[in-house]
């Protein structure tokens, strides 16, 4: 799963966002790092909808503009949660190492 | 004058989503253009700004990917768009694998004529002759970047060797199918397409390597036979009514058709094996294709 992706799944698994909205949680999840284009956005959401991980919410209009909104499913969660679950491995035996190195990671101190 | 109310950036914003298929315009334009526009009311910016390169760029990824769909990637896709995408990786494949045969035959020339008196040395940049032979095991392995650099190999040993005698319009039509396969393989594996059948694939590219094999001791024999193969695939394909393959088969007919008849015109005789595959070759490009109904 590409950064990109998680990090769609990761602002979609609290609510229910319009394209907008999920630009600016990517850019807020990743403190920054991470600013998607619209031509990006749609290649992400269209590839999370015809996997079955999010679907179409509602729409509405907000200053004369539409908003459609995307939700995530049951896969996604599952996706999302197995994702997690690799990612706190990887870092959990990165810590390791450093930690035998002696050096203090984030991981470590949490 | 354009509509009034509308800002000069939204009409730019909607002149660049035209790079974009009509169906996915359909529903997708007014929530993009809403996206585009969010939080921009300063009416300098709306009057003189233009949409970024970055932007842009992401826009035009998305239209190759939407025009050359997969089809399982993308739902609501017409299915004559699917088949686009695919016919343009099936003429890719079928390119890299005339790009393994002509990589095998160099290879076996060069065995042949090693240790021979008065051979000249083969020159360093031959050695990119192999970037079909590269190209293709990436792209079964995935890699596709690396593919798609290894394939625009032979169009770079084509452009060290335009600086010797002949024109620009005899490079060109020799160097037709290995620059339609590098473009096929550019726009046509983008990251929402499917891998190949490695599998499938393997016995494709074995046959074309041995085929590559004959044609490094004659060549002419190794093109007719590439040339016949085409065309008994192709029939295969209509009987079968394997829609992409049949139409994938003809173009790849045109492109070995464009240098054979240049060579017959420009010899000034028809040799009766090339006049005839040449035929046959037409034949290919423009018989019907045929879709199998699946029930």
């Amino acid at each position: 799963m590409s950064e990109q992706t998680f990090l769609v799944l990761t602002a979609l698994a609290e609510e229910a966002l319009h394209g907008y909205a999920i630009v600016q949680a990517v850019e807020q999840l990743s403190e920054g790092r991470m600013t998607l284009r619209v031509g990006t956005l749609y290649g992400v959401l269209d590839r999370l909808v015809a996997d079955g991980l999010a679907e179409r919410d509602r729409e509405e209009v907000h200053q004369g503009r539409l908003r459609r909104y995307y939700r995530l499913t049951d896969s996604g969660v599952r996706a999302l949660q197995a994702e997690v679950a690799r990612l706190s491995a990887n870092v959990r035996a990165a810590s390791a190492v450093l930690r035998g190195r002696g050096v203090q990671t984030w991981a470590s101190r949490a | 004058m354009g509509e009034p109310g509308v800002s000069n950036l939204e009409r730019r914003y909607r002149v660049l989503l035209k790079v974009l298929p009509r169906w996915y315009r359909q529903d997708r334009e007014e929530e993009m253009v809403g996206i585009f526009l969010a939080e921009r009311d300063d009416d300098l910016d709306l009057e003189h700004s233009w949409p970024g390169w970055g932007e842009t760029g992401a826009i035009l990824g998305l239209s190759v990917r939407t025009h050359l769909a997969a089809g399982a990637v993308l739902t609501g896709v017409p299915a004559k768009v699917v088949w686009r995408g695919e016919v343009v990786r099936a003429l890719g494949m079928l390119g890299l694998l005339l790009g393994l045969f002509y990589a095998t035959a160099a290879i076996v020339s060069v065995v042949v004529g090693f240790g021979r008196p008065y051979q000249a040395p083969e020159p360093w940049w031959r050695v990119l002759e192999l970037g079909p032979v590269v190209a293709f095991a990436a792209l079964l392995n995935g890699r596709r970047t690396l593919a798609k650099v290894a394939a625009a190999a032979p169009v770079l040993v084509s452009m060290i060797t335009l600086g010797q005698p002949g024109s620009v319009l005899t490079w060109s039509v020799f160097q037709l199918p290995s620059l339609v396969t590098f473009v096929c393989l550019c726009l046509g594996f983008h990251r929402e397409a499917p891998t190949p059948p490695a599998r499938r694939l393997l016995w494709w590219g074995g046959g074309a390597a041995l085929l590559g094999v004959v044609g490094g001791f004659a060549t002419g024999v190794g093109l007719l036979s590439v040339g016949l193969i085409t065309v008994i695939v192709r029939v295969v394909a209509f009987v079968r009514g394997d829609f992409v393959l049949g139409r994938a088969l003809s173009l790849f007919a045109v492109l070995q058709l464009v240098p054979l008849l240049f060579l017959v015109v420009a010899g000034g005789g028809v040799l009766v094996p090339a006049g005839g595959l040449a035929l046959l070759l037409v034949l290919a490009a423009v018989a019907p294709v045929r879709q199998r109904v699946r029930a």
